[in-house]
């Protein structure tokens, strides 16, 4: 094990350059490339097939690049065998040893490093992850999040540079999978490792990762911190997979200035300029997107009380659902379809009931432009499909 | 317990595997608990009384030998016969002899190759016989010691001389009057079988090879040598060779003769005891010498060149297989007339054109010639006066004797 | 969740309050006449076979006066005293060809399960092919593989290995046939499927991930499968060794027609005392006491290998 130098307390950065993976004349990952900072908690989010537990797996030297290198903490590991990285995974379904009980599981990368005296080392982790009673019980007769445990304790026990989580939760219930979350968030929150986490569960990597590299059809559609990912998707799959998004098709009426003018249908929408990731010259077709949070309603009686300013539709309320925290709205607007409307229920206008006529608006700084020439629902099923 | 004999034809390799399962407890293991429950179920209900009660009845006791005999209303008959043994047509269809037999009496035969080995056969066919029932055979062929003992139990019926002249008139003199049926009152000779000296000369280095003193002493064919696990031809042959008459065999002879063959084995001349399988080793000169049966080196000497044969000076042995009616069998008129046409001259050298053991009927020598006059010229087919009188038998054993006897041989051969 | 659920409905409570929860006894039955032709069949061929065998190893008489169960116990002590020799010969060939079984077998099945992909199916076939065939063919096969003239003799004796076996005394001089080593040899590949295929099944269970995982926790490919592939193929290891053992020490083909007078086994001397010597009470003993004696060791090998609950 001369190779696998002592583990290190802290995380090391993740680089990935130009690496790609083909199947044949499947391409499963197209060129890319990544950085993962050192100790940041990154999340890979996109539907299954998207390419992101491949890209994992380049990672972890389960899979080898067709093309590109990896680098872990700024040592070239393309072609080390996956004992020799300083990586350890937390598999889907979590892969623990069926023959082996917790302790063991728990203790078998550490013996394998030669390491004589592991009992203190496993009793310390099976308490971070609390399952010290479990350690002479067998896998199989832990539950789901028990297991799951065992998994990131069996893993982090190895103080690794990176952690790499492939779907690690997907195998629980909704409850613990959000306690699930918390929990893992702590840890590496305490260990300091950096964690790169694969998910198609957009709250998931929303909740837990600093960074999220959001993957379709073998390539990273757009990489950023969650909050940013959601304000500004840059692609339609972004905005359709992060969330909800409303994308109207709008002709661009004016530009030049720091706002752009649309015309869609009959209304017309405001645009700051530098939301607008397609070029947008006059005459020219974009995407309008805005979050149906951030749209209000008001009756067609009180149309003229909307904030000057604001971009507004008319429209028709086909469906109205009340959850609790808000109200959700299906709103038929003439001549762009639906659109839906989340209304926080603070106070809750009797006559925003189905049939009703009202009006849309929203502050013209929420609207986000997108290039027309792309699928305007791409995303927008996946992530129910996935999960 | 009566019915604890297979009652369908079953190979060697079946019995082998039967009774490697029963023996083997896998299914003990598997089926742990169900068993333990049948275990215990077993010891309740049967007990050791289960135990007791299965003993097996005498072997001779059966009280009805006489069968009804059917065929004259049944033109029927079913004949078992070793498997290669009876004329076949070129496209290996139909047996004409057979055909013939049926075309001229109109008694269709149910011809089964179902005897691969006289001690299979017997424990195949004994529990019924032991108990008086039709085994579903009219004619049977078995080994001259066989038969004895079969004969011996009373399970073989009694040959009418009238349905026989042509058996009568013309079985060689040679066969008329063994000493476990005199008379030949329950059987006749399907064909002999000699058992003499066979070599491959080029495994021999062209050494002839003449007697079994050369056999056993030879250095040069230490470890090639092959006997026969068929007790009586091993035996007999080292008996003539030691000036034994094995037509009166005693105790002392045996032991000696084993005495011998063990001395053989000790020093490693005799490399093993031989069933059917000491061909392909003879042929390819695994074994350079060995006791062999004629017909099997006729067959032989027509692919390599290389083997040879000798008549010990101080005799050989022959052995027969013989045609028999079992008690209880509905068509004993049937097979007589079976037994009869065979023969006939013209019908024995058909048969004995086509499989090459010795030839019970005399006046064949015209009529073989006529087909091929290479088998009509050949010795170990028709043996002539000078070869015939050095043709011995083995003694008939009792029970007893046969006990101590196979057991003797049976621990010379390792087993 | 049942049993927290409201009552049974009242209909059922008026008409029987007392038998709410009893099932009717037609219906308990049910599993037991489920079983019953499997019990039938293990009395009918298991069971009565057994008893009928037990009996006879204590009876004693001839076949002319009949057998009578005598309680003749002694014919035990006295098979055994005079057949330990092959007993002890059928255990020790047996183990070998085991063991060499299990050396051929478990690559065999490792690359099957795992590296021969599409190819799969076809190795599959290859492994099964030799059943096509009858055991004997098989086994007869292998006097013409190990001929005295055949190339495997030239070769072995060209490298001078026939000397060293000569010396070891698994062979006889210059020749491989009618030695231990050509029982053995015989053995060896006429059970090598009933190795290979639990095995592979177990193999092949093996979830690929725990490779992954193993590997992904510092263990070189040899670790893995030392600590990790290997106890996980225990069950098929003890199922194989099992199917290859109990058969191989009852077997007498291969020591037949591949041994001499030296090489034969318990099988031999079973299916000469039951065929040639009559001495059916001695068959029978000699059956039980092969019985016994393999079910004890199965037993004491499965107890040691710790799979009790994984076969």
């Amino acid at each position: 094990m001369t190779k696998t130098a002592t583990p290190q307390s802290s995380g090391g950065d993740v680089r990935l350059q130009g690496i790609s993976k083909t199947y044949g004349s499947f391409t499963a990952v197209h060129p890319l490339d990544l950085t993962v900072p050192a100790g940041s908690f990154f999340a890979l989010l996109g539907a299954s097939g998207c390419g992101k537990t491949t890209t994992l797996r380049m990672i972890a030297g389960l899979e080898e690049p067709t093309t590109g290198t990896v680098e872990l903490a700024g040592q070239d590991v393309t072609v080390l065998p996956p004992y020799k990285r300083q990586v350890n995974t937390v598999f889907q379904n979590y892969a623990l040893f069926p023959h082996l009980d917790i302790y063991e599981n728990v203790a078998f990368g550490l013996r394998r490093r030669g390491i004589k005296s592991v009992k203190k080392q496993v009793e310390e982790m099976l308490d971070l992850v609390q399952l010290g009673p479990m350690a002479r019980r067998k896998p199989q007769q832990l539950s789901g999040g028990q297991q799951q445990r065992v998994a990131v304790a069996r893993a982090l026990i190895n103080h690794p540079q990176v952690l790499l989580l492939d779907e690690p939760l997907g195998a629980l219930d909704l409850k613990l999978r959000r306690q699930m979350q918390l929990e893992l968030k702590r840890i590496q929150t305490e260990v300091g490792i950096t964690f790169v986490h694969v998910t198609h569960d957009q709250e998931e990597a929303m909740t837990m990762a600093d960074t999220v590299a959001v993957m379709n059809g073998g390539r990273v559609e757009q990489l950023g911190a969650p909050a940013d990912l959601y304000e500004n998707p840059a692609t339609t799959f972004v905005a359709n997979f992060l969330g909800t998004s409303n994308l109207i098709e709008a002709e661009v009426v004016e530009a030049g200035g720091d706002e752009l003018l649309l015309k869609a249908a009959d209304a017309k929408l405001r645009l700051p300029a530098a939301r607008c990731s397609a070029s947008a010259r006059t005459g020219e077709k974009v995407l309008a997107g805005v979050r149906p949070e951030k749209v209000a309603l008001r009756h067609a009686d009180d149309a003229g009380s909307i904030t000057e300013g604001h971009n507004r539709l008319p429209g028709r309320i086909k469906d109205a659902s009340f959850i609790g925290v808000s109200t959700q709205y299906v709103v038929d607007v003439p001549g762009l379809g639906e659109l839906a409307v989340y209304e926080q229920n603070i106070e809750r206008d009797g006559r925003l009931v189905p049939g009703a006529e009202i009006v849309l608006h929203w502050s013209p700084a929420h609207t986000f432009g997108l290039d027309a020439t792309q699928d305007i629902q791409a995303g927008a099923d996946l992530d129910e499909e996935a999960a | 317990m009566e019915h604890h004999q297979q009652p369908e034809p079953l190979s060697a390799v079946e019995l082998a595997a039967m009774r490697r399962s029963a023996t083997n407890g896998r299914l003990a293991m598997t089926r742990r608990s169900l068993l333990r429950a049948g275990g215990a179920m077993a010891a309740v209900t049967g007990g050791l009384g289960a135990l007791a009660a299965c003993g097996i009845p005498p072997a001779g006791r059966t009280d009805a030998v006489a069968s009804q005999d059917h065929s004259r209303k049944e033109k029927r008959l079913n004949f078992s016969n070793w498997t290669e043994y009876m004329d076949v047509s070129d496209d290996g269809k139909h047996h004409p002899t057979l055909d013939r037999f049926t075309r001229r009496t109109g008694i269709a035969v149910k011809y089964t190759e179902d005897i691969n080995d006289n001690d299979e056969f017997f424990g195949k066919v004994q529990a019924q016989l032991a108990a008086g029932q039709d085994t579903g055979r009219d004619l049977i062929v078995l080994t001259d010691w066989m038969c004895a003992r079969m004969i011996s139990l009373g399970w073989i019926q009694e040959l009418d001389p009238a349905n026989l002249p042509h058996a009568y008139a013309n079985l060689s003199a040679q066969f008329r009057n063994p000493a476990w049926d005199p008379g030949r009152a329950h059987s006749y000779v399907w064909q002999g079988i000699p058992a003499i000296i066979a070599y491959n000369k080029k495994a021999t280095g062209g050494r002839k090879v003449d007697s079994v003193s050369q056999l056993l002493e030879d250095p040069q064919l230490k470890g090639r040598v092959g006997f026969l696990s068929e007790m009586r031809d091993s035996i007999g042959l080292t008996l003539l060779d030691m000036g034994k008459k094995p037509e009166e065999v005693t105790a002392d002879d045996f032991d000696a003769a084993i005495a011998r063959l063990q001395k053989g084995v000790d020093s490693k001349q005799i490399r093993r005891f031989t069933g059917n399988d000491y061909t392909t080793d003879l042929d390819k000169g695994d074994l350079a010498a060995c006791v062999a049966w004629a017909g099997d080196i006729v067959q032989l000497q027509n692919d390599n060149p290389d083997i040879e044969y000798v008549v010990p000076k101080s005799g050989y042995m022959t052995s027969t297989d013989n045609l028999m009616v079992p008690n209880k069998a509905r068509h004993k008129e049937n097979a007589e007339r079976l037994i009869d046409y065979f023969y006939e001259p013209k019908v024995a050298a058909q048969l004995a054109a086509y499989i090459n053991y010795v030839c019970p009927v005399d006046g064949v020598r015209e009529e073989l010639a006529k087909i091929d006059k290479k088998a009509a010229d050949n010795p170990l087919i028709l043996p002539d006066k000078e070869m015939a009188a050095r043709s011995h038998s083995f003694r008939a054993l009792t029970a007893k004797e046969n006990k101590v006897f196979s057991q003797k041989f049976s621990d010379l051969t390792g087993a | 969740m049942t049993t927290t659920e409201t009552p049974a409905p009242a209909e059922e409570q008026t008409t029987a309050p007392l038998e709410v929860r009893k099932t009717p006894a037609r219906k308990r039955l049910v599993p037991y006449w489920l079983l019953l032709p499997g019990i039938l069949w293990l009395i009918v061929f298991f069971a009565a076979p057994l008893v009928y065998q037990a009996s006879t190893s204590i009876q004693t008489g001839s076949l002319e006066e009949g057998f009578k169960v005598t309680w003749h116990f002694a014919t035990y002590w006295d098979a055994l005293g005079e057949y330990w020799p092959q007993f002890v010969r059928s255990v020790g060939y047996a183990a070998i060809a085991t063991a060499l079984c299990l050396l051929l077998g478990y690559p065999l099945a490792y690359l099957i399960a795992f590296k021969a992909g599409r190819w799969r199916n076809v190795v599959m076939i290859l492994v099964i092919a030799p059943f096509f065939t009858s055991f004997l063919i098989r086994t007869l096969a292998w006097k013409t593989i190990l001929a005295d003239g055949g190339p495997v003799v030239a070769a072995l004796n060209s490298l001078h290995l026939l000397d060293v076996t000569s010396a070891l005394g698994i062979t006889e001089g210059h020749r491989v046939l009618a030695t231990p080593l050509a029982v053995v040899c015989g053995l060896t590949y006429n059970f090598l499927p009933f190795m290979v295929l639990p095995l592979y099944t177990s193999l092949e269970r093996i979830d690929p991930r725990l490779h992954e995982a193993a590997g992904d926790l510092y263990a070189r490919p040899a670790t893995t499968f030392r600590r990790v592939t290997f106890p996980l193929s225990m069950p098929g290891v003890v199922a194989g060794t099992l199917l290859t053992f109990i058969p191989a020490a009852g077997d007498y083909i291969n020591a037949e027609l591949l041994g001499s007078t030296d090489q034969k086994m318990i099988g031999n001397v079973i299916q000469s005392q039951f065929l040639r010597v009559l001495d059916y009470p001695t068959a029978a003993a000699l059956s039980f006491i092969l019985m016994a004696a393999i079910l004890a060791m199965v037993t004491i090998y499965i107890r040691k290998s710790g799979t009790e609950d994984l076969v």
